[in-house]
């Protein structure tokens, strides 16, 4: 059965840039969360938006410090998190859905659901959550077979969690021991229902694995350095040729489903609870400060830079044109 | 086929494992994989000694498990494999729908174009030997229908080779429908490699009157018509084909242009069959060059009996294609 992850953190593993390197990271996202959101509103930028925000810890925490270029992530459809951590451009994923040339798709306008950067190993998403189940044991099997010591990570949700090829998945991962890491983001809601209400577990998603044979783990998503830490072992386990973990990392989503969402399926003290308490971000802060890694001030000239960077980045993706209408004719084959 | 070419006769299947095994010897990249198709050979034997030759790492038996076979396809080819996934029948193409129509044929698409995916999806099909409604069915129409998907369909063990070979070279994915009876059917090949070109259909034997435009195993069903007819001086003109898509208009509309007369046959339901697709197309581009109504023959419109002896009436007969033929030149 899976456990319970605990680790006592000892900041003095980590040099103070790294430190705040995962700072940065985490509030890099959330502006970038915040201005995108904005731009919905101005009108500028249409369709489904699922906001990260809430859970820049487990992105960071297991990307940044740990992934290389050359690892491959299949992000899920609250995943811009994802994309940022493993280093695309902003100015890149705000084209995405600008749906300027700029963007990875060149204009298509993919948004949440298609942007990839294969040069630095982000190789899409599944519209059809969950589908990437079966996709990142294909990358396994072909890192393995090239006897590269590449990983792949396969982020997907609670909800996500109950389609079929997870189960696939899990059998393929563990009978061929492929350097697969799966990362559950349990935020408790699939939409509007939660966890207890669609799944059949004996008491976490991650048992699911231990069934198969893979080693599991329940973790506090929101807490960076753990998160960065379990992820760590899985790729020393999968390094070691000793393939593939699962780690159930729970966290929360301050906003709704997708913008626009009522959000009034929650209590509200829950999600003040988690706003107030148990923000990933906030709680790195003070303990950034508490153990004088660094200054308040010093925090708020990073504030500023990135405000900074986020502006630049909205205005390199909003002044580049749309695609020319030839567009949609191209990238069918190759 | 040209006196100066060396020539041997083999069948399909042995058309399909030399394909196979030179694409493997070509490029190390190549991987075979779905259910027993290893040590076992394929239920149809169709990767037979491929797993002695390359070893299990490269071809390997898969659980049952067709979404799978399919998502990790496109997961390999999108990180420098050229998979080659088989799925024991092309019924089960079903099973893994999403993966097929949904990922195969739009990944590189709607991730902005840049990346390849290079999976040879090899699927049986046909009714054969009373397999029943699940194990019997062609269902190479539906994606006719799945812009980013290519689909061969070879009817002679020559065509087999040069377009497989032809498929796991592409950098896109390519379904690869081989109908179950053919496999046994004997045919010459060259003894030198060749490539077919995707979208390259083939007259199979020149006529004046009437073009029947047939796929897979009722190319040989219309070549026996034809024969028949040519006896009565009714000269025949079949084309195949080989890809559905891309789908070699030219040489159709060429052909319905040189006779005004054309019937299409597969063995797919009538409705929607990929025969629809065909007609629609021609009656677009080539009506006034017609004398006559477009005809189809398709299989009925309802689930393949298990049993043997009614499954006959599913498949285009000679009977029907020589009947149908007469129709035509009444008009
Ligand atoms: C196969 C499939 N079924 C349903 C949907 C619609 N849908 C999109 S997101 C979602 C909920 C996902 O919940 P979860 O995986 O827990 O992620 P969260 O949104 O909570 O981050 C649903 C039902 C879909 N996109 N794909």
């Amino acid at each position: 059965m899976a456990e319970i992850y605990k680790k006592d953190i000892n900041l003095g593993d980590y040099s103070k840039e790294d430190l705040i390197k995962f700072y940065k990271e985490m509030v890099k996202i959330r502006k970038f969360d915040e201005n995108l959101i904005r731009l919905m509103h101005e009108g500028k930028v249409s369709g489904f938006y699922h906001s990260g925000i809430g859970s820049e810890g487990l992105s960071v925490g297991s990307i940044v410090n740990n992934l290389r270029d050359e690892d491959y992530i299949f992000y899920n459809h609250r995943g811009c998190n994802q994309k940022i951590a493993k280093g695309v451009p902003l100015s890149k994923i705000y084209g995405d859905f600008l749906g300027t040339i700029e963007g990875t798709t060149k204009g298509l306008g993919a948004g949440i659901v298609h942007s990839a950067d294969p040069s630095r190993g982000v190789l899409g998403q599944c519209g059809t959550i969950g589908s990437q189940f079966n996709i990142v044991v294909g990358t396994g099997y072909s890192t393995k077979l090239q006897n590269t010591d590449q990983v792949s990570v396969c982020y997907f949700g609670d909800g996500a969690a109950s389609r079929e090829p997870l189960h696939g998945s899990l059998n393929w991962a563990g009978l061929y021991k492929l350097p697969v890491i799966y990362i559950c983001e349990n935020n408790g809601y699939a939409i509007s229902s939660t966890l207890e209400e669609t799944h059949s577990v004996r008491e976490h998603i991650a048992d699911w694995a231990w069934g198969y044979g893979i080693p599991s783990c329940v973790v506090d998503g929101n807490d960076v350095l753990l998160m960065n830490k379990v992820v760590k072992e899985a790729i020393d386990r999968a390094q070691r040729g000793e393939g593939p973990t699962f780690i159930e990392a729970q966290t929360f989503r301050h906003r709704g489903h997708f913008e626009g969402d009522a959000y009034d399926y929650v209590d509200k003290a829950v999600i003040n609870d988690w706003k107030e308490n148990r923000d990933p971000i906030k709680n790195y802060k003070k303990l950034l400060l508490e153990n004088e890694i660094c200054t308040e001030k010093d925090l708020l000239s990073i504030d500023e830079q990135l405000d900074q960077e986020i502006l630049e980045a909205i205005k390199v993706a909003e002044e580049a044109p749309l695609p020319d209408p030839s567009r949609i004719y191209q990238g069918l084959f190759a | 086929m040209s006196t100066k070419v060396k020539v041997k006769t083999i069948s399909m299947r042995d058309a399909i494992i030399e394909a196979l095994t030179e694409e493997m010897e070509r490029d190390e990249k190549t991987v075979l994989f779905g259910e027993d198709v290893g040590k076992f050979g394929g239920i149809n034997a169709v990767t037979k000694g491929l797993y002695d030759k390359f070893g299990g790492k490269r071809v390997f038996d898969t659980p049952i498990a067709e979404t799978t076979i399919v998502g990790a396809a496109l997961g390999m080819a999108i990180t420098g494999l050229r998979p080659i996934p088989e799925l024991q029948f092309g019924d089960f193409v079903g099973i893994a729908f999403d993966e097929v129509f949904n990922k195969l044929g739009k990944w590189r698409y709607m991730h902005g174009g840049q990346m390849e995916v290079p999976v040879t999806l090899r699927l049986p099909i046909g009714i054969a030997g009373g397999a029943g409604p699940e194990h019997s069915q062609s269902p190479q129409a539906l994606f006719m229908h799945a812009p980013g998907v290519q689909i061969a369909i070879p009817s002679t063990p020559y065509d087999a080779k040069g377009l497989l070979k032809t498929a796991i070279r592409d950098n896109n994915a390519v379904l690869f429908f081989e109908h179950k009876l053919l496999y046994g059917m004997k045919g010459e090949v060259p003894e030198e490699e060749y490539l077919i070109p995707l979208g390259k259909a083939d007259i199979k034997r020149e006529g004046s009157d009437v073009t029947i435009i047939a796929t897979a195993l009722q190319v040989h069903t219309a070549l026996d018509a034809a024969k028949t007819l040519a006896k009565e001086g009714i000269q025949v003109e079949v084309v195949d084909p080989r890809t559905l898509a891309p789908l070699d208009k030219e040489t159709i509309l060429g052909s319905v242009r040189k006779t005004g007369r054309v019937l299409i046959v597969h063995e797919e339901p009538k409705t929607g069959g990929c025969g629809a697709e065909i007609a629609a197309q021609i009656s677009e581009e080539a009506l006034f060059d017609l004398h006559a109504p477009i005809r189809r023959i398709g299989s009925p419109d309802v689930p393949i009996a298990q049993s043997i002896y009614l499954e006959q009436f599913y498949r285009p007969s000679e009977e029907q294609i020589i009947e149908v033929v007469r129709e035509l030149l009444e008009y």
